[in-house]
């Protein structure tokens, strides 16, 4: 493998090997995967596949905060006056922090305001269900900021303390009248006034959001103008009041915190020479050895294989063949490569067929470490069980491979994960994402530990609350030098394929409470059952004008290709629009355009037009659904 | 006893502090009183002879959902399955939905669903095995697959679809509500594993804390008045008017303001045009129950005409039957309904799960109409064999036998073809559940017991016209009255409105054709028969004669399989996948099933399995054995 890299880091340039990692690793294995990859390798095109899901809130946090670090907790579930789920449906994305809201809700009853274009589970039981026009939340965003604002609702106390520039944002939000905005974003002008006084007046309010905003075009603005609708209110940092981005993969906070994808570790970029400089002293490698400024995002680097800069890539734990957008350019796009390396627990991934070489990894359970939940918590799992055959664990396998490269033998990979995490409690010292008070031991004895918590509090004999901790809870703490937020405006530009005479039909894409990402887990066992075969949501009514029949197969077209699904009229959906998850390989994913995010490259995976036609032979067109549900 | 973990939440702990004295049917909510016998006995779960400490062990419990709540998230049916072992095609639990109203205002309602420990036990009483037991403790209905034969009848009275037949392994399983969690205070794992807080469990007509309801019922919920079943809904949220099933069932659920509650109605959701579906007919896992059921029917049908016919035989009208008594035909029928009756009896019995446990057939006489049926058929095939036999001796003691076993033989016809009716008369299958059901079936008594000894004389002495136009007159009878009651069948289940009206919507469309077909048959039947008995040896009657046998034969099959294949059960509404009788049929028709995954298994025979039968019987005392037999009258 390492000659294979070298090779083609000689001949074509050492950014011509590109790393793709993932959200499912341990902690201490994201930590070490920076040291082959930043380290080692040297690639400057190393991302993970949280650009699929979180990066619109990383960017977002980082926009408006300064850093990434979702500054709520769960607890705030306990302690709101006003909820906002945008594009979240918990019952099915996150059921166990579902749970958690439930409990609050059932406690206090708090309003639940939810905004999605489809009658999920949380919008049919919420008090308010805002059924959006896809790809319009920076309106309703805009509009009821516009209210707050035109009503003097706004916390101007907060904002003189916490904010930076005010007056740029208010100046964009007053072109949002709830009446020009209600035309675009389908929600009538009473209920943004309403729902912008209920948000505005609570004591506190808080916004949940997920892949609702995150994927789309304007998925970081998405996540700003939640953060623009906290602060102007006072919402951030105060118990019951946040911006929490509810997080997709198990362990995509880990990812983001130290993994070295798109920067450095511990919340480190490579645009601030003083942290690429701890790290290099650190690992003990040449300063000059980082670049200056990050490579690029997963989604920028399948185009550049395209076009041929990038000819090798190493993927970990994670199947574009399935989750990405267009997958037929994918498919052309994984054969150009020289060289693929699949990294994964299961030896049949759909991406495999194109690997030229395959490394079996351990899973879970089978090997040890931390990883950090959507509210800062570090948790550990420990080792139950071997892993079968020859695999390794994903830590096992970035050292062999480290060591195979010259800066290897300068760099020290401990072997022992306690070592592991030790490096990175040192490396944290002092920054937002301070762990350096934690031990596996004392993880696992107080059953998970929020961070920040530092050894100078550990010193003290200070234990670290069982939870309810937050981000800037005093004032002007934010990670802006000036410690301020920033109030960015919100333009809307409308850049969606929108529904047209030709593909009439919105085409939205979700997860299913029942599988897992690409059903590489899930594909395989009981629970497989409750959805086995792709399927769509249909609106009865379009279904009859369309000829569809309820549980047979149809063909659906889209301007990149086209998939074949089981029909399920259910009104859950409007008339313009259809429902397919996206967890089925070489199915919804043939559809979707996937246009980027300008600052967080996530693709806009909900916002894609469609037309659907009838098929005549049912027999063939259920084997070949059942042909592409082999692994 | 199970280990409770220092760290188990508090929402896993059962939570009754008191309990009311009896429930809203007037039942008694502890289950046996102070002193009685069947108080402080382990309940021997995996050989722990502990007792559990519980306060309310002899407490009718029960599972309480409150509907408002369920989000459909399948936790409950995971920690059942894991905790269960079960493989994917089985579940103790499972949830399904109604939906209703039209978006944005759409709701789905999530019903998770497993066995309601009902205080009036129709699968115990149903159960031919025994294998069934209420228990005193918690009031659970426990099943025990060690002693099923894998009959199925448990899941055709259980209006819950609660009782789960294998058919892989050929057997029923079903939840045991946890016993061993209630036995430490622990709530079932598929209440403790609620995400929803939906699902909860205690002493039941006990309210949860921070609920206002215990209802029992809700749309999709079937009546509640068959065994008085033991759950409790909350469900305070306004529902629509109307409320659908995504799956195949033809049945959605209509509020009926006057009663409050829903109803079940037809739901027309494949039109109203008509196909044959031969293909599902044929293919049917229940062509053993027509085979047998037509068989047996026939046998007894004819033996019964026999033994009448040589009991008037100085009568003139009986007088052909006596005649035939006396022709070299008569050996040779006797043997070809002894044939016939072994092959039916063969069918029948490998067509259960474990064919080799058929001895256990007997166990529920107290109780079980298959039971009955099985000892009238029973004592039907031994005298028939009997009878057959001795008829080849022409002794004084033979001619003896002979009266003895004509009069055992007609009893057990008589109980035999009461029984067979009786158990389809099951409250949770409306399509059944009507007299047409025993009208049907001695109909073809007489039809195909004529028909059979029609052919069978026919065939050895040539045509016998006094013969013939007797036994034409009696099958005329019999279809006439078929005829009949087809009518007032049809009539009744438009009536209803419930299943039974959905089975009528199946029968007149998705197999539309096959129904005009045997409805056509009926009426010309008739009227050969008729031609027949007047025409006699002319060439008209020659002619229906000729027709007749593949014609009856041809409505009586059609008639059978269509009964079996109609029936709609008053089950749980399924998913769009799961628990949805039109994904399962895809599943098989397209392969799908071969993926474990899938949930979905092909029906299988299963192997009579000698070894297992004789080892029984080596490792089994004589006393056992003994008292297993007297347990059959005791009870």
């Amino acid at each position: 493998m390492a000659h294979e890299i070298l090779r083609i880091q000689k001949t074509y340039g050492r950014d011509s090997f590109a790393i793709v990692s993932t959200g499912q690793l341990l902690t201490e294995e994201f930590y070490t995967l920076g040291k082959p990859a930043r380290g080692c390798i040297g690639t400057n095109n190393y991302d993970g596949n949280t650009t699929l899901c979180m990066s619109s809130a990383v960017s977002g946090y980082k926009r408006s905060f300064g850093s990434d670090g979702p500054p709520g907790n769960y607890k705030d579930f306990e302690h709101t006056d006003c909820l906002i789920a945008w594009g979240s449906n918990l019952p099915e994305q996150h059921p166990i922090i579902y749970w958690r809201m439930k409990e609050a809700q059932e406690k206090r009853n708090f309003p639940l305001i939810v905004v999605d274009p489809r009658v999920t589970m949380l919008a049919q039981n919420a008090d308010m269900h805002l059924a959006i026009t896809p790809g319009t939340d920076v309106v309703l965003q805009n509009a009821l900021m516009h209210v707050i604002l035109d009503e003097g609702l706004e916390d101007r106390d907060y904002i003189a303390a916490n904010c930076a520039d005010f007056e740029l944002m208010e100046k964009e939000v007053q072109k949002y009248d709830p009446v020009s905005a209600s035309k675009i974003c389908g929600i009538d002008e009473d209920t943004i006034r309403n729902v912008a006084r209920l948000y505005a007046n609570a004591d506190a309010a808080m916004s949940i959001w997920t892949m609702g905003i995150n994927q789309s075009t304007h998925g970081s603005d998405g996540v700003v103008g939640i953060n623009n609708l906290n602060l102007i209110t006072g919402n951030i940092g105060k118990a019951g009041g946040t911006s929490l981005s509810i997080t997709g993969q198990c362990n995509a906070m880990g990812t983001r915190e130290w993994s070295s994808c798109s920067g450095l570790p511990g919340y480190r970029v490579l645009e601030k020479p003083e942290d690429s400089e701890e790290i290099d002293k650190f690992w003990g490698i040449d300063a000059e050895f980082f670049p200056k400024q990050r490579g690029l995002t997963e989604t920028d680097i399948f185009p550049a294989i395209e076009t041929g800069q990038i000819k090798g890539l190493w993927l970990i734990a994670t199947n574009p063949m399935t989750s990405m957008a267009n997958t037929e350019r994918i498919r052309k796009t994984l054969e150009k490569l020289d060289f693929l390396v699949v990294q994964d627990s299961y030896a049949d991934v759909e991406t495999t067929q194109y690997a030229h070489l395959y490394l079996p990894a351990a899973t879970w359970a089978e090997k040890e470490g931390v990883f950090t939940n959507t509210e800062r918590r570090v948790n550990i799992v420990r080792k139950v069980t071997d892993a079968p055959g020859e695999s390794q664990a994903d830590l096992w396998i970035f050292n062999e491979v480290a060591k195979r490269f010259e800066n290897g033998s300068k760099i020290k990979f401990p072997q022992a994960l306690s070592d592991v995490f030790d490096e990175m409690c040192e490396l944290s010292k002092g920054r937002l994402l301070d762990i350096s008070g934690m031990s596996h031991d004392k993880i696992e004895a107080q059953r998970g530990i929020q961070w920040p918590y530092t050894s100078e509090e550990a010193d003290r004999g200070v234990e670290p609350p069982a939870g309810g901790k937050r981000l800037y809870t005093e004032a002007g703490t934010f990670r802006y030098a000036d410690g301020k937020a920033k109030l960015i405006p919100l333009p809307f530009i409308d850049n969606n394929e929108v529904p047209d005479d030709d593909y009439p039909l919105w085409l939205n894409t979700g997860r299913l409470v029942e599988h897992f990402h690409t059903r590489t887990k899930t594909g395989k066992v009981g629970n497989n059952k409750y959805s086995p075969i792709p399927f769509m949501e249909i609106n009865p009514d379009a279904a009859q004008e369309l000829g569809i029949v309820h549980s047979e197969y149809v063909r659906c077209i889209s301007r990149r290709g086209d998939a074949v699904v089981m029909a399920m009229c259910t009104q859950r959906v409007p008339e313009n629009m259809i429902f397919i998850p996206f967890h089925f390989h070489d199915c919804v994913n043939r559809l979707t355009l996937g246009l980027l995010d300008p600052h967080s490259r996530q693709p806009a995976f909900k916002q894609s037009a469609v037309r659907v036609e009838c098929v005549e032979d049912q027999q063939a067109t259920a084997q070949m659904s059942m042909e592409m549900r082999g692994f | 006893m199970i280990n409770v973990r220092s760290d188990e939440p508090e929402y896993a702990f059962l939570w009754d502090k008191q309990s009311k004295t009896h429930n809203r049917y007037g039942a008694s909510i502890e289950t046996v009183f102070e002193a009685d016998e069947l108080r402080d006995k382990s309940l021997d779960i995996n050989d722990d002879v502990g007792i559990g400490d519980n306060p309310n062990r002899y407490k009718q419990h029960g599972f309480f959902l409150n509907i408002d709540n369920c989000i459909g998230c399948h936790a409950c049916e995971a920690a059942c399955s894991e905790k269960n072992d079960n493989p994917a095609h089985i579940a103790f639990r499972s949830v399904g939905f109604v939906e209703g109203g039209s978006f944005p205002a759409y709701q789905r309602l999530n019903i998770s669903m497993a066995c309601n420990h009902c205080d009036d036990t129709v699968c115990l009483k149903g159960c031919p095995t025994r294998a069934y037991t209420k228990f005193a403790e918690y009031g659970a209905v426990l099943q025990d697959p060690d002693i099923c034969f894998g009959c199925g009848y448990c899941t055709w009275v259980c209006p819950y679809n609660a009782p789960q037949l294998d058919p892989v392994k050929g057997q029923v399983t079903k939840c045991n509500m946890c016993a061993d969690r209630l036995e430490v205070g622990l709530k079932p794992a598929c209440v403790a594993a609620c995400l929803g807080n939906a699902l909860d469990f205690g002493v039941i007509e006990n309210i949860p804390e921070g609920r206002s309801q215990a209802k029992t019922e809700i749309p999709g919920f079937p009546r509640t008045d068959i065994t008085h079943p033991n759950i409790r809904f909350q469900q305070t949220r306004s529902t629509h008017r109307e409320m659908t099933r995504t799956d195949s069932t033809p049945l959605k659920y209509h509020r009926d303001d006057k009663a409050g509650m829903f109803k079940p109605a037809v739901d027309e959701k494949h039109g109203r045009e008509r196909y044959w579906n031969w293909k599902i007919l044929l293919s049917s896992h229940e062509n053993a129950h027509a085979i047998f059921t037509l068989l047996s029917q026939a046998v007894m049908g004819a033996f019964v005409l026999l033994v009448i016919g040589s009991l008037f035989g100085s009568l003139a009208v009986a007088a052909p039957l006596q005649q035939l008594k006396e022709s070299s035909a008569w050996l040779p029928l006797l043997g070809i309904l002894v044939a016939l009756m072994g092959f039916g009896l063969f069918k029948l019995n490998m067509h259960l799960g474990k064919p080799h446990r058929f001895y256990r057939g007997f166990y529920n006489l107290r109780h079980s109409p298959v039971s009955r049926e099985i000892a009238g058929v029973s004592l039907f095939f031994a005298s028939l064999s009997g009878f057959a036999l001795m008829s080849l001796f022409d002794h004084k003691i033979a001619h003896w036998l002979v009266v003895l076993f004509s009069i055992t033989g007609v009893l057990g016809a008589a109980l035999g073809s009461w029984y067979m009716y009786k158990l389809y008369r099951i409250p949770a299958r409306p399509f059944w559940d009507h007299w047409q059901t025993g009208s049907a079936f001695y109909e073809t008594m007489l039809s195909l017991g004529s028909l059979l000894i029609a052919v069978v004389a026919t065939a050895i002495n040539g045509i016998d016209a006094p013969l013939l136009q007797l036994l034409a007159v009696i099958c005329a009878t019999g279809v006439a009255l078929e005829n009949i009651a087809h009518w007032f069948h049809a009539r009744d289940l438009k009536q209803a409105g419930n299943e039974g009206a959905a089975a009528h919507y199946e029968q007149t469309t998705t197999f539309g054709k096959t129904y005009r077909l045997r409805n056509a048959l009926l009426g010309v039947n008739l009227l050969l028969l008729i031609t027949l008995a007047a025409a006699g040896a002319s060439m008209p009657g020659l002619i229906a004669t000729a027709l007749l046998p593949a014609m009856l034969l041809l409505a009586a099959y059609t008639s059978r399989i269509l009964f079996y294949a109609l029936v709609i059960p008053t089950t749980m509404p399924g998913a769009f996948f799961w628990k949805n009788e039109g994904f399962v049929e895809h599943a098989r028709e397209t392969g799908l099933a071969e993926m474990e995954q899938m949930g979905v298994v092909y029906e299988g025979h299963h192997k009579f399995r000698l070894d297992e039968l004789l080892q029984t019987i080596r490792e089994a005392s004589f006393k056992e054995m003994r008292s297993q037999f007297a347990r059959i009258f005791t009870g």
